[in-house]
């Protein structure tokens, strides 16, 4: 019996639409509170005086800072909103943003227990390993940027209203610092949130609708192994605490291309490309995705030719 | 839009997220859509919304001083009608809309999965050594499977299908269910190959890792009377003996069915 490659059922679609956005809410909201609170009582400038001065070290440290203040992809992009309106360099945020769903505790430990009998304690260095190294690179390659080419317009006028206002919520009163902080949380949610329902959309009806098969024979080929295992982390778009145990399970495919499955996914799909619209200009969002499925891609066949 | 009608605005589309994510824990909607771990974090997000969305109704007076000197640097809550129309339409039409399971069309666009092998690692239930009657630990001492097997008031293992997928490829899981009876509850697929006689379908639930939209179907074969057939995801219930026969070079977990019935679905949609 020949299956059309498309099927699209609307209460389908609408099923796995609001298991996504009832799964993705607690997390995006844990952030963007974070970042209101962020708003209010995190001094300007106080992050630089933390990390490195220099960049290359600032952004090795920010790509670690997942071990430290785990966040998952969907909750960080206001995190880090608020982050370089207060100071943070845009490299060293890239940085993080990046690594952090991966280079964390809560992904280190699932992915352990998810390839259980696959060489989990190698896998899981591999991942985090790999992950931190991509992030890393990233930011670097975000240091040599323009900041007008990286950001949205909006964000660079909070960058210059950050550094106007280095005080936060300066001398006010704990209440109204309290009630400010939530009504720049409530702006984060609002409008990242508009972006992850765009992006849930676009994930579900690829879940939903097209036919997951078409991409087994693809497993048969290591260079195509690789590519078609980020294409399909792009498309599913899963959160990095669980995504390990659904990458375990492709059994066909070669170990290299569920490690570009586990490191692309949690850096780039379907709907980071929209939530990451709300901070970054598209043509940035555009280039970084293509540069991580390259590099990505690149390092796994790679990885491959040397029997891993 | 004013200051004020983008803060109530806000208020509301928070109020309508917050309602629909208690309500979806409360009426326990929410059990055909995640997975337990997620509930409650859902439950309490569902809260701060609604608490958000009165604070913001009742600080509007705090801050309008506050906006008013924020020289317009900020902008509104919410974006314009396009923004609250997407934050609240696709939601509503979602909730509406959602029977809150899959039709064939998804389960077989997923791919249906019929080798624990495809399935994360599971850890057969083996228990650490017991003491002996010397107190001394014995080697290779399991688990009596009546201690952990439910059985039915037939005295028919109540047992998932993922059990059996599982059973299929441990030898330990497989000798608790071997030629013994067993009751299995699950969704009624046709059998697309492999079935010359017309004899068999699948027996279908889905396995969930996060939430729905990660689910993927596992099945496993019911050999009945040729001609057995139900609507595609028609909810059975298969009494029979649970056999695990080499095909293609494999155990496959099969039933010998005695009785198919249709059933109602169980209260935990999902297998995890």
């Amino acid at each position: 019996m020949n299956q059309p490659w498309f099927s699209f059922s609307l209460p389908d679609f609408s099923y796995a639409f609001l298991s996504v956005l009832l799964e993705g809410v607690p997390f995006i909201l844990l952030g963007t509170l974070m970042s209101g609170l962020i708003d209010q009582f995190l001094p300007a400038r106080v992050m630089t005086r933390f990390l490195p001065r220099s960049p290359f070290a600032g952004v090795c440290v920010s790509a670690l800072l997942g071990l430290v203040f785990p966040m998952c992809e969907c909750g960080i992009v206001p995190v880090i909103r608020r982050l370089i309106a207060k100071g943070l360099s845009v490299s060293n945020a890239v940085a993080y943003m990046l690594a952090a769903p991966i280079v964390n505790p809560i992904t280190a430990l699932s992915t352990y227990a998810a390839f259980r009998g696959q060489g989990a304690a190698e896998f899981t260095v591999l991942r985090l390993g790999l992950g931190f190294f991509i992030a890393a690179l990233a930011g670097i390659a975000v240091y040599n940027l323009s900041i007008g080419s990286v950001l949205k317009k909006e964000i660079l006028e909070s960058v210059a209203l950050g550094s106007a206002n280095a005080g936060g919520g300066g001398g006010a009163p704990l209440s109204r610092r309290l009630v400010a902080a939530m009504d720049a949380g409530v702006r984060d949610f609002l409008d990242v949130m508009l972006y992850f329902i765009v992006g849930a959309a676009a994930a579900s009806v690829f879940g939903t609708a097209v036919d997951q098969s078409l991409l087994l024979p693809l497993a048969l080929h290591d260079w195509l192994a690789v590519p078609s295992m980020m294409a399909l982390a792009g498309i599913l778009a899963l959160c990095s605490s669980s995504d390990a145990f659904v990458a375990a399970t492709f059994v066909t495919f070669p170990a290299v291309a569920k490690l570009a499955f586990l490191v692309f996914g949690p850096m780039m799909d379907l709907k980071l490309v929209f939530i990451y619209a709300a901070v970054f200009r598209r043509r940035f969002v555009f280039g970084l995705a293509v540069g991580l499925f390259v590099l990505i891609g690149l390092i796994c066949v790679r990885l491959s030719v040397i029997a891993l | 839009m004013s200051a004020k009608t983008s803060r109530f605005s806000a208020s509301a589309i928070l109020l309508v997220w917050g309602i629909i994510l208690v309500y979806f824990q409360l009426s326990g909607r929410i059990d055909s859509y995640l997975h337990p771990d997620f509930h409650i974090p859902t439950f309490i997000a569902g809260i701060v919304l609604l608490a958000i969305s009165g604070t913001l109704l009742f600080t509007f007076q705090t801050t309008g001083q506050s906006q008013a000197n924020d020289c317009g640097s900020r902008h509104p809550f919410g974006g314009g009608i396009l923004a609250i129309a997407l934050l609240l339409v696709p939601l509503l039409c979602a909730v509406w809309i959602s029977q809150g399971r899959f039709s064939a069309s998804t389960v077989m666009n997923r791919g249906i999965v019929t080798d624990s092998a495809e399935l994360p690692t599971f850890s057969s239930p083996v228990d650490p050594d017991l003491p002996g009657e010397s107190g001394a630990p014995v080697d290779g001492s399991m688990m009596d499977p009546s201690l952990y097997l439910k059985k039915n008031a037939e005295g028919y293992i109540i047992a998932e299908t993922v059990d059996l997928l599982y059973g299929a490829s441990e030898e330990g899981m497989r000798a608790d269910f071997e030629n013994k009876d067993v009751e299995v509850k699950g969704q009624f697929i046709s059998m697309r190959t492999g079935n010359p006689n017309g004899d068999r379908f699948q027996l279908m639930r889905l396995f969930v890792m996060c939430c729905a939209a990660d689910a993927r179907p596992v099945a496993i074969t019911v050999q009945a009377k040729p001609g057995t057939q139900f609507p595609e995801m028609t909810w059975v219930k298969v009494l029979g003996k649970a056999t695990f026969p080499v095909e293609g070079g494999r155990h496959i977990a099969v039933i010998e069915a005695s009785a198919i019935s249709e059933t109602e679905p169980p209260a935990e949609s999902f297998n995890y």
